[in-house]
């Protein structure tokens, strides 16, 4: 304990405290880390559970009190929302789904959330949650990476099912066998795009995941600047260097988390309209 | 269904597709190099055809689309 604190293991507990989930089922029972497959991330469960009914209540709440005529300004940025995502479903997806704008819509608005979770104050929800005695608390479910897999494996049984759907399972299979070259080199064809349809949803929930959990990186050794300096002249230097910092990396990731939330939506649009033309 | 599509952003999905079909070319070599004792050749040949099937691909995505 105490060598693990006279070698700067003050910071690195405190980072790894931020970074470890509230685990629940096999977990293991020092780190705290999933040590099985029924490991519940409860506080990952929780907050994107909570975001997703507050999408709901909202969006109902909203829906209720339409007001065509003289509409607030609440209901004007989410009819702007809706027509921009509406706007890129046209835009990028070739031929008919009733069903890709409002998935579009569910995974802007969705990951959005999450993602802005970051903006908290690193340390103030897991504050709270420690005066009703949970001791781990991440709060930014993007951070962890089951989420991400987790919707982008979602994406990636529609991307399955909609190309068995439009193109039949003989050409679903045909789309493995004969591409990129032919008919010439199949096991080559095969391996190659088996290799392509698992790049999408790994890709897709790595490039959130890592963008999300890299940030939130950021703004713990932000946190610790101020934390670390000594009590006296030090702190008149760091503290405003550290507020300074953190509105930087604020403003700056302010646009990532949008960023990625665009990006998981257009590429999910992209995917599944890949999926729906005929001649892959 | 077959309608042409602005580029616009389906043009996104180009990168990821170049790359992953080069790297399905790597990997597919790496591990009949492993198989065959042959390292580096066939890493290297299907290296190759990765990029030009990526190629391919893009080139027909992009043909599909109205510019």
């Amino acid at each position: 304990m105490s060598a693990e604190q006279s070698s700067g293991g003050g910071t690195v507990e405190y980072i790894q405290h931020h970074l470890t989930n509230l685990c629940a089922g096999e977990c293991d029972p020092v780190t705290h880390a999933a040590n099985g497959f029924f490991a519940w991330h409860l506080d990952t469960i929780f907050v994107s559970l909570l975001l997703a009914l507050t999408i709901v209540f909202v969006g109902w709440r909203v829906g209720r009190n339409l007001n065509p005529n003289t509409p607030g300004r609440f209901q004007n940025l989410i009819e702007g929302i809706v027509e921009f995502v509406s706007g890129q479903v046209r835009d990028t997806f070739p031929g008919h789904n009733p069903l890709i704008a409002p998935l579009a819509l569910t995974i802007f608005l969705w990951v959005w959330l999450m993602n802005f979770m970051d903006m908290i104050p690193v340390d103030l929800l897991p504050l709270i949650a420690g005066w009703f005695g949970i001791h781990y608390f991440k709060a930014v479910p993007t951070t962890d990476l089951n989420t991400t897999l987790a919707m982008s494996l979602t994406v990636f049984l529609l991307i399955i099912f909609y190309s068995i759907k439009v193109k039949g399972p003989v050409g679903y299979l045909k789309m493995f066998l004969f591409h990129p070259f032919g008919k010439f080199l199949v096991p080559v064809n095969i391996v190659m795009t088996l290799i392509e349809e698992l790049a999408k949803p790994l890709s897709l929930a790595l490039r959130l995941f890592g963008n999300l959990f890299a940030g939130e990186l950021v703004f713990l050794l932000i946190a610790l600047i101020g934390g670390t300096a000594a009590i006296g002249v030090a702190m008149a230097l760091m503290l405003p260097l550290q507020a300074v910092l953190d509105l930087g990396w604020l403003i700056f990731h302010l646009l990532v988390i949008t960023l990625q939330a665009f990006i998981f939506m257009v590429l999910t649009i992209v995917y599944l309209g890949m999926a729906h033309t005929d001649d892959h | 269904m077959n309608k042409p599509v602005p580029p616009g952003l389906l043009l996104v999905g180009v990168g990821t597709m170049l790359t992953s079909m080069v790297v399905a070319g790597f990997v597919l070599g790496y591990f009949t190099d492993v198989w065959l004792d042959s390292s580096p050749i066939f890493m290297l040949v299907f290296g190759g055809l990765g990029l030009v099937g990526g190629i391919l691909k893009v080139y027909r995505l992009l043909a599909r689309t109205a510019w």
